[in-house]
């Protein structure tokens, strides 16, 4: 599998074909498909349908009796990065994601594993307005995360409302955010800031004298920029309905229509305007209480979001959640009662808008890209179990091949390589790391 | 009798002064060091003139500094001091391409009033492109005669900092007493290194700051060429930073980037390939994956002189370990070997590759270079690592790199060829100045005890040390297969004794040798002990490899009970 992947910093990620036979597809968006075939070619679904033949030298999988669903797309998730949190300040809107991006991050395998074929790798909640998140392709193998960067996936950015942000700056360091109130000032200062700084540009570039000087170039302030040209989507982490409303509102007074609120564990009490101003919301099926902002919520919550009509996805946040989303959505069956369909595009295809990516991904439709799982079982029963995983029509992952120590990089040094954990809550809420490994207390992190 | 030696007493008084009075009257070296002469020759040593070349049975002649002569059929100039060259070889002086040997980190700045952690001076948080690290560094400074002593006669070294610490400068690693420096500002150093508690602090937020850096620093350039030509134009606000990158930018400087990991690497050329700088990467440990995009970019290298540790892949495992465990250690060892062979792939794939010394042992770089050696490192590949490579990544191959006349007086002066096991450094020569080694009586190898040696009981030892004497106990007990053992010490980090337990426990002829390590403040020190034996007493040494050797004694009360 290695081999698959052009060491070549520029180019092509690499794109295969197969076809899969007999299996009961599960389309999202435009019904299941009984004993049905599905054709990917170079890397695009290209035929749906009966008694499909393969081309020459294309692999034919026989998937009878099983379930063939598009990849699972996860809309918050860190794997895959060595940084996660440039905490320190309250804007950091020029740090991206795409810098720090590790392919050989093993979460990325066991995110695979559990059929997820895309994630939303974000940046911490440290800051109001945090960094530029990088959406990747899970293509394990390689070791240049351009491989895995989703180069025609729109650009989005990690906004935080909130006790974090008023914790880490307010708290910690004495300087604005101290309180909810702090959070939307530097919003609003920072959007302020950026229409002058674009004001002064085009100032600038308006005269063609080039008599006077150029501002000073601020990568900050021109992301600020991005966001309000509507270039960019913003990803906000969020808790309780006010500061959800406060959002929607500031948003809605800068003309920004990119928005989209991750966690969002009140937004059943704000579902009507998170469904007619925003891109929706992207949720945890049961988790909360973790601590005190996030105290009231309710595994109803993914369900009131979609019958209210606000575009709901259902994400991991975590290493753990990550190898079974499919369980994760199959939950808002038993709370909230949602159709197969509407569970399984909590996963899929509503995920995908919120990332600007729906054209491309997120169900299984002609001429989209062939990330695809194939399931033992229906994707929402508790028996079920992913048994290959697709990206762009190449197998990445085969229960049946899946060995004990799938690494790709491995430490010459050491047989137990250390392993950064994080609480559960940890990154999204905590921002504090801890280390486990051999030299427990001689490193100083 | 008193009266005499009163009187021998002041005539060697005054014989002493006259003769002092005599030299600052004429020499004007009171401290009397100067040398009696700048002329050398080595007579009939076996030279190897560069990386590829034979050895050749010459005469070295060099004068203040410089080869005059190289060959079979030398004259040799009255007043040169000759050193006898029989059996011996010589080398060119050995180039490091980075190295922070010497440096001394600047005080910390104060913070101001009202620091703003997320908005710090650049000084705070580690970008001070203007610094040289030649106002940091100092001839008699940390880790410089072990450097020398390991045949390093030139380094370029870096300031100590953050993120863009500052420019390297060329330094010869020749006597205390001259001005050592060759050239100033030849690089400016960078890493992805945050810093603490304040903005940039991750290699997210270095790589996003580096960017600012360097197009503000490009926008300023851009003004000022404005400035002079254009009426209007408001002036360029010059700052420290963006005068420190302007070499950078003109392309006339490359930038130093530590990167160990292929990622970091590969971060590194992303920088590059967006803002078009001159590259060198630095402190490359682990790199295979990625010669390929290195060879695009054309980036020089600069590899770590260090093998990686083997504890990992020597591990043993128990009988009934998991076959996922003897997997691993299948993995860990592989990973082992390829990386010890990256540095023949860069051979292989053309790829002019010098050697970084920062964090590296120089007391273990030949090790680590026979180890590449052993992975496939041509012998001409090493000694150009050492030699020819650096002078080409630093200008300098005019002046130095191979044995030349013309060139500089700078060589490495071992009593075998230079790679092998036994070879040992009698003399470095640096800029003409000679300096001279103890060689070691040979490390056990291997040869049989010596009839009638013991080495088994409890010696009491003594041995001088980096902070006065120090004395404990070595304990030596013959098991199954050769010998086990632990050895007391003064505690360094507390009264009292501390005890570590010994390993190599070698007995070769009459000379035996041990390792052992020892942890204060955080870090560990490898220590070797090698001493002669006769009638149950060693006289030896204690090499604290950065910390320098000391001589140890020691007397056994010897324990005849073999233990099972």
């Amino acid at each position: 599998m290695l081999g698959l992947i052009s060491l070549n910093g520029l180019a092509q990620a690499p794109k295969g074909s197969v076809l899969i036979q007999n299996a009961t597809v599960i389309t999202i968006t435009n019904g299941n498909m009984e004993d049905a075939d599905v054709l990917v070619e170079d890397g695009i679904i290209k035929k749906i349908g009966q008694d499909l033949r393969a081309p020459n030298g294309v692999e034919v999988i026989d998937a009878t009796g099983k379930y063939l669903m598009p990849g699972i797309i996860d809309a918050h998730s860190h794997q895959g990065l060595d940084v996660v949190n440039e905490a320190s300040a309250p804007i950091t809107s020029e740090v991206q994601m795409k810098d720090v991006v590790n392919p050989t991050s093993i979460g990325l395998y066991r995110a695979l594993a559990g059929g997820v074929t895309v994630s939303h790798a974000m940046h911490g909640s440290a800051n109001v307005i945090g960094g530029q998140n990088a959406t990747i392709k899970h293509r394990w193998g390689t070791i240049n995360p351009e491989d895995i960067i989703m180069e025609d996936a729109p650009r989005t950015i990690k906004f935080a409302l909130g006790e974090n942000p008023t914790r880490v700056h307010g708290r910690g360091n004495g300087i604005q955010p101290r309180t909810r109130m702090g959070v939307e000032a530097i919003i609003r200062n920072g959007f302020n800031e950026a229409l002058q700084y674009k004001k002064a540009w085009e100032d600038y570039n308006s005269n063609p004298n080039g008599s006077t000087n150029p501002p000073r170039y601020n990568e900050r302030l021109q992301t600020l920029v991005d966001i309000l040209d509507g270039k960019i989507i913003i990803h906000c982490h969020s808790y309780r309905a006010d500061e959800i409303y406060m959002l929607i509102n500031v948003c809605k007074e800068f003309g920004v229509d990119k928005l989209v609120f991750q966690h969002t564990n009140e937004g059943f009490k704000v579902a009507p305007e998170i469904a007619k101003y925003t891109m929706g919301a992207s949720v945890f099926a049961d988790w909360w209480a973790y601590k005190f902002e996030v105290y009231y919520s309710t595994a109803y919550n993914a369900a009131i979001l979609s019958r209210n009509g606000a575009i709901t996805s259902i994400n991991s946040d975590s290493g753990e959640l990550i190898r079974h989303l499919y369980h994760e959505a199959a939950k808002t069956q038993r709370y909230g009662d949602l159709t197969d369909e509407e569970a399984l595009a909590l996963i899929t295809i509503n995920p995908a808008r919120q990332l600007g990516i729906d054209d491309k991904i997120g169900s299984i439709e002609e001429g989209k890209h062939g990330d695809l799982v194939i399931f033992n079982e229906h994707p929402l029963s508790v028996y079920a179990i992913p048994q290959m995983t697709f990206v762009d029509g190449i197998k990445y992952f085969d229960i049946n091949e899946d060995a004990d120590d799938q690494r790709i990089s491995v430490s010459p040094t050491e047989m137990v390589e250390p392993i950064y954990l994080t609480e559960e809550n940890h990154r999204c809420m905590q921002g504090t790391i801890r280390y486990y490994g051999e030299n427990l207390f001689k490193h100083s992190h | 009798m008193k009266k005499t030696l009163l009187r021998l007493y002041v005539s060697v008084l005054s014989l002493s002064m006259v003769f002092s009075a005599f030299q600052v009257s004429a020499q004007s070296d009171p401290t009397g060091k100067r040398r009696i002469t700048d002329s050398y020759a080595i007579k009939d040593a076996l030279v190897i003139t560069g990386p590829g070349k034979e050895a050749q049975l010459s005469t070295i002649l060099m004068k203040n500094g410089v080869i005059t002569a190289i060959g079979s059929n030398v004259n040799i100039p009255a007043g040169t001091r000759i050193i006898e060259g029989d059996s011996l070889y010589i080398y060119p002086g050995f180039i490091a391409g980075a190295s922070d040997a010497g440096i001394t980190k600047p005080e910390d700045p104060e913070r101001p009033d009202g620091f703003l952690s997320s908005d710090p001076p650049d000084e705070i948080a580690g970008i001070t492109p203007w610094r040289s690290a030649a106002d940091q560094y100092s001839s008699s400074g940390k880790g410089i005669s072990d450097l020398r002593k390991s045949g390093f006669t030139i380094i370029q070294v870096q300031p100590d900092g953050g993120m863009l610490s500052g420019k390297a400068a060329i330094m010869l690693l020749g006597d205390e007493n001259t001005s050592n420096l060759i050239q100033e500002n030849t690089a400016l150093v960078a890493s992805f290194r945050g810093s603490r508690g304040m903005y940039p602090s991750t290699a997210a937020g270095v790589m996003s700051k580096f960017r600012d850096v360097y197009k503000n620093a490009e926008q300023t350039k851009n003004v000022n060429d404005q400035f002079g030509n254009n009426l209007g134009t408001r002036r360029p606000e010059f700052t420290e930073t963006s005068q420190g990158m302007q070499d950078v930018i003109s392309g006339e400087v490359p930038v130093l980037f530590s990167a160990s990991s292929e990622l970091q690497i590969l971060r590194a050329l992303k920088l590059q390939r967006e803002l078009g700088f001159k590259l060198v990467l630095t402190g490359l440990e682990n790199y295979e994956k990625v010669i390929p995009q290195i060879q695009e970019s054309g980036a020089g290298v600069l590899i770590k002189l260090q093998a990686p540790d083997d504890k990992a892949s020597k591990k043993e495992l128990d009988e009934d370990a998991s076959e996922a465990a003897k997997e691993q250690l299948t993995r860990v060892q592989e990973a082992y070997q390829a990386a010890l062979a990256q540095a023949a792939k860069l051979e292989a794939a053309g790829i002019p590759f010098a050697f970084s010394l920062v964090d590296a042992k120089p007391n273990k770089a030949k090790e680590a270079i026979n180890k590449m050696m052993e992975a496939g490192l041509s012998e001409s590949g090493a000694l150009a690592a050492l030699t020819t490579n650096p002078a080409e990544m630093l200008g300098i191959s005019r002046v130095t790199g191979t044995l030349e006349q013309g060139k500089m007086a700078n060589m490495v002066i071992a009593t075998a060829p230079i790679f092998e096991e036994e070879s040992q450094i009698k003399h470095v020569v640096v800029d003409g100045y000679v300096f001279d080694y103890e060689t070691k009586k040979k490390k056990a190898s291997g040869e049989a005890p010596a009839e009638g040696i013991e080495i088994a009981g409890v010696w009491d030892y003594e041995n001088a040390g980096p902070a006065g004497s120090n004395e404990g106990t070595i304990t030596i007990t013959k098991v199954d297969e050769g010998y086990e053992g632990t050895i007391t010490y003064d505690n360094p980090s507390g009264s009292g004794k501390a005890s570590a337990p010994i390993s190599d426990i070698e007995l070769s002829g009459s000379t035996l040798s041990f390792t052992f390590s020892v942890s204060a403040q955080g870090t560990s020190i490898d220590i070797e002990v090698v001493g002669e034996i006769s009638d149950n007493s060693m006289e030896g040494t204690m090499d604290l490899g950065d910390f320098g050797s000391y001589p140890l004694t020691a007397t056994l009360t010897p324990n005849f009970i073999s233990s099972k």
